[in-house]
């Protein structure tokens, strides 16, 4: 691995992630190799590379949706470890936003939004639900509120997924490819709340394709091959002097 | 090439010439099963009007309610009416819930109204008219009329209730529900073990699907469990289960319980026998319910756990509600596969309809009659009736559960 700057790797302030010497294997199958990322607060990261080179295993690590086999992750100063009421610890501080929304059909999007504060934070009805509203209202579709999943578009759906995530507060905010299933003409809707979100100072890492995004957004871009980092820089040198050849082959694939 | 091309309406002597008459070897079967058709409709008319029913009529109650004490009879009169009313209130409370749901969500919401509900129950209809036609006194179609449109006005007169009055509406079809099982055990003498024909049949089968659904549900949580100890012990009770005749285990739960337990706790036949049947449901539940499990997406669970919920706050909120609605169609088809087997009961001594067309026919009037199958198809309507009625609001219920989801 080689990187733009020698310590790219490394946030620039205080580390909120750390992942060290992180290895995932799905079987035989060797998902992740020695992966060495930290992500500092209020910093955005953006993990692009080809399908399979193990972006989205990389962030479900990060709140043990997948289990990594060896090596490190610690989530503002809490280890990753087979102790539940850590993991529970670090999804509360962690919101994950899916690929496929993955929103609660059964309830409505006002519903969807207030079952985690309520369940997990023991937050009263009537505050989660005000919460709830001025998170909608936020993503821009607080008229959709008592309406059912089912009965909204995909961008609609992508943008309460994230209100979703947004109601529990968390530290840290997980994209696993939140514009890969829309239609074109919905992505810029769903990418304007997440840039507004990055403009509020949320620590971000994003995983997507949206080249334009990382551009504008990303304060550094990780790219991401075979279960390895390839890769790590600012947009700037990233995307105007990639240092790798697989780097530029990609780049020359996408853009 | 906007213009889009229509069938032309086929007239009858088209239809049959193109569906029927097309080839000369087609118009040869048409004929000869015409004729064979023909023939059978003939003799079922001439049978179905021909026969003299006085072996059903006089021995009615018998098949209702097999030796239920005579001299208590209004019990089960009174029962049938409660339930007629919890069924109506159940319904309104159920449609009213409905329609606040709906209206909450901008959805469209419609009402059945009374043509429907008569298109949809009209075999109920009919068999209740055909069973009136057979008595002799009034207190039949008093108790008949009070039930349908005592629980018919409750429905249209309760479905209308504001949100507030929901909870209560559940509540008063819990006891009505309630009242109408204590109406026919308590003070009655012999308790539920007086009871007999069709009543018992249903008794079983309602009572063996709603006892045996919270085992079900926790043998199918079991066998997804991560705890090697719980799944093993689900997946070897359900496969033992399955693998068992339901008459094996109606034979074990009449005679082994009675051998393993001491006089003084051993229950009585009736409860024995639902016992074997909640064994033998619930072992079947569990299956119907892991379908439903297996239809969540994965999804649903991630996005659960990502939130930071509980493992089993996942299971209760998310993944079971939706699991569950699932499950509807599979589980009345499951209701209606039980209800069919419990006239195994008359194979350990219940007196349960079958048993009654059997025996009817040794009574001195109908001896040497052969009216077997006339006894034995009335029995068989009586099931058809409930069976085929429930399959079609199952239907029906898995085309309208369609509608608002994902």
């Amino acid at each position: 691995m080689s990187t733009v700057f020698a310590d790219a790797t490394q946030a620039k302030g205080e580390a909120i992630i750390q992942v060290e010497g992180m290895h995932k294997y799905f079987g035989e199958f060797h998902a992740l190799s020695d992966i060495d990322i930290n992500v500092g607060r209020q910093e955005v990261v953006v993990v692009i590379g080809p399908s399979g080179s193990g972006k989205s295993t990389l962030i479900r690590c990060i709140n043990r949706l997948e289990k990594h086999d060896r090596g490190r992750i610690v989530v503002d100063g809490i280890e990753l470890s087979d102790d539940v009421r850590n993991i529970q610890e670090i999804r509360r501080e962690t919101g994950m936003v899916f690929q496929q929304f993955n929103l609660f059909p059964h309830l409505t999007v006002l519903e969807n939004i207030t079952l985690a504060p309520r369940q997990v934070r023991r937050v009263p009805k009537a505050e989660a639900e005000q919460h709830a509203m001025e998170l909608l209202e936020r993503v821009g579709i607080p008229q959709q509120a008592r309406k059912y999943p089912g009965q909204l578009s995909g961008g609609q759906q992508q943008r309460v997924a994230i209100a979703r995530s947004l109601a529990m507060k968390p530290k840290v905010m997980l994209f696993d490819e939140p514009t890969s299933a829309l239609d074109p003409e919905m992505i810029k809707e769903v990418l304007d709340v997440m840039v507004e979100l990055a403009e509020g100072g949320m620590t971000m890492i994003v995983v997507t394709h949206e080249m334009g995004f990382a551009r504008a957004v990303a304060d550094r871009v990780v790219f991401m091959a075979d279960g390895q980092i390839v890769e790590v820089g600012t947009p700037e040198h990233f995307f105007t002097s990639p240092q790798e050849e697989r780097t530029r082959l990609f780049l020359s694939q996408i853009l | 090439m906007t213009e889009t091309w229509t069938a032309p309406k086929a007239t009858a002597a088209e239809w049959a010439r193109r569906n029927l008459f097309n080839r000369w070897y087609n118009s040869a079967l048409t004929v000869v099963l015409g004729v064979f058709l023909a023939w059978l409709a003939y003799k079922l008319v001439v049978v179905l009007f021909g026969i003299d029913y006085e072996i059903i009529r006089r021995n009615l109650l018998l098949f209702m309610v097999g030796e239920f004490p005579r001299d208590q009879i209004e019990r089960p009169f009174i029962s049938t009416i409660l339930f007629g009313l919890a069924f109506g209130l159940g319904a309104a409370t159920a449609a009213a819930s409905a329609r606040h749901a709906a209206a909450e969500a901008d959805l469209a919401y419609a009402a059945p109204t009374p043509r429907m509900l008569v298109r949809r129950f009209w075999p109920l209809l009919a068999l209740v008219a055909a069973l009136l036609a057979f008595t002799r006194t009034v207190m039949p179609t008093v108790m008949a009329l009070s039930t349908i449109l005592g629980g018919a006005a409750l429905y249209f007169g309760a479905r209308g209730m504001p949100r507030s009055m929901v909870r209560w509406g559940w509540m008063g079809t819990l006891v009505l529900g309630i009242a109408a099982f204590a109406v026919i055990i308590v003070g009655v003498d012999g308790g539920w073990n007086a009871w007999g024909g069709f009543q018992i049949n249903i008794f079983l089968a309602i009572a063996g699907i709603v006892i045996a659904f919270p085992f079900g549900l926790l043998l199918a949580l079991g066998r997804r469990s991560s705890l090697p100890v719980v799944r093993y012990l689900s997946v070897t009770y359900i496969e033992f289960i399955r693998g068992v005749p339901l008459i094996t285990l109606l034979l074990m739960g009449v005679f082994a319980l009675g051998f393993f337990l001491p006089e003084a706790l051993r229950p009585g036949p009736a409860i024995r026998v639902l016992i074997a049947i909640v064994m033998f449901e619930a072992a079947y539940v569990a299956e119907v319910v892991r379908g439903g499990l297996q239809a969540v997406p994965k999804g649903q669970l991630e996005a659960g756990q990502a939130l930071g919920l509980p493992a089993w706050k996942t299971t209760r909120l998310i993944i079971l509600p939706q699991a569950l609605r699932a499950t509807i169609p599979a589980m009345v088809g499951q209701f209606i596969s039980l209800y069919k087997d419990t006239t195994l009961v008359n194979l350990v001594g219940m007196f349960d309809v079958l048993e009654v067309a059997l025996v009817v026919n040794s009574q001195s009037d109908f001896i040497g009659k052969r009216l077997f199958f006339l006894t034995l198809a009335f029995a068989g309507v009586l099931f058809w009736v409930g069976s085929y009625t429930m399959s079609r609001e199952a239907q029906r219920l898995e085309k309208k559960l369609g509608i608002g989801e994902r």
